[in-house]
């Protein structure tokens, strides 16, 4: 389900859940991007385990351009302009996390949809949860 | 036990860094895309408005990541979180030059004892002065017991 402008939104609407890419070549592939490899953690599950860590993880703000992504596919004309992340407990990297995402103010006025968010792991155990504020286009 | 109100009259709302970034655009573009982003303006650098995505900017760090004359809290400090506020788009390869100050600190207890949060806030602007975006960036101490 997509929407195109503040009109299509209907408060309580669940974003269509998305389970992302967390395998280590792509949580490599950010670390690196944004200049945090290097000690493993987000690389390689033996030397995560070596520092104490249950394996490798997905850094937070990975967490955060899940939800983003997400956010985009479901308003492909909005624009995020506020998203705030909690890192409540660590996303593994290798395991299955389903993102969702509930509709929970729309200001028509505005043109402003508020979303609850959150990523989940395998147990249903929130890992990461926020908000995020998004501009849409006024209803035609 | 640490004052949180001796604190927040001492560091909040004060300038404590201040530091130049140029985003590249093609790691912003690595970024967008390993999160699954799909839009063509993060993904594809030839696309004429072509813009750093939020976890780019969230993975913005100020040269200290707090006051020179900030006290030692002790106890394990951990991420707590990320908030990006996206005021105007970011072009990578632009002087971006991001001002930090402490927004926020406050404390919640909880069976385990006391967490103390400390919100860094940085504001971004172009070499116009123009405020571009601003990322809070969320530190947690779980205070030791004898603190």
């Amino acid at each position: 389900m997509t929407v195109q402008t503040i009109g299509d939104v209907v408060f309580g609407d669940e974003i269509t859940p998305w389970q992302p890419d967390t395998s280590l070549q792509a949580t490599r592939s950010f670390a690196h991007a944004v200049g945090y490899s290097g000690s493993g953690r987000f690389e390689d599950h033996s030397k995560a385990r070596a520092q104490g860590l249950p394996g490798a993880l997905v850094p937070g703000i990975m967490g955060m351009g899940f939800l983003t992504s997400m956010i985009h596919r479901w308003a492909p004309r909005g624009k995020i302009k506020y998203i705030d992340t909690v890192f409540r407990a660590p996303v593994l990297a290798d395991h299955e996390h389903t993102v969702t995402a509930v509709v929970t103010d729309i200001d028509e006025e505005n043109g402003e949809v508020v979303l609850d968010l959150t990523i989940q792991n395998e147990q249903e155990e929130t890992r990461v949860f926020g908000t995020a504020t998004v501009q849409l286009p006024a209803a035609s | 036990m640490t004052d949180i109100d001796d604190l927040r009259s001492k560091f909040l709302d004060l300038e404590f860094d201040r530091t130049g970034f140029v985003i590249d655009a093609e790691q912003s573009a690595t970024v967008a895309k390993t999160s699954g982003e799909t839009r063509s303006e993060f993904i594809d650098t030839t696309d004429p408005n072509f813009e750093a995505c939020a976890p780019i900017l969230a993975s913005l760090a100020s040269g200290r990541r707090l006051p020179i004359d900030f006290p030692k809290l002790g106890g394990i400090s951990m991420d707590g979180g990320k908030a990006v506020a996206c005021i105007k788009p970011v072009r990578p390869g632009i002087k971006l030059t991001g001002k930090t100050h402490l927004h926020d600190i406050y404390a919640k207890s909880g069976r385990s004892g006391r967490m103390i949060f400390l919100v860094s806030r940085m504001q971004l602007y172009n070499d116009s002065g123009e405020h571009l975006a601003t990322t809070d960036s969320r530190q947690v101490i779980r205070e030791r017991p004898d603190k």
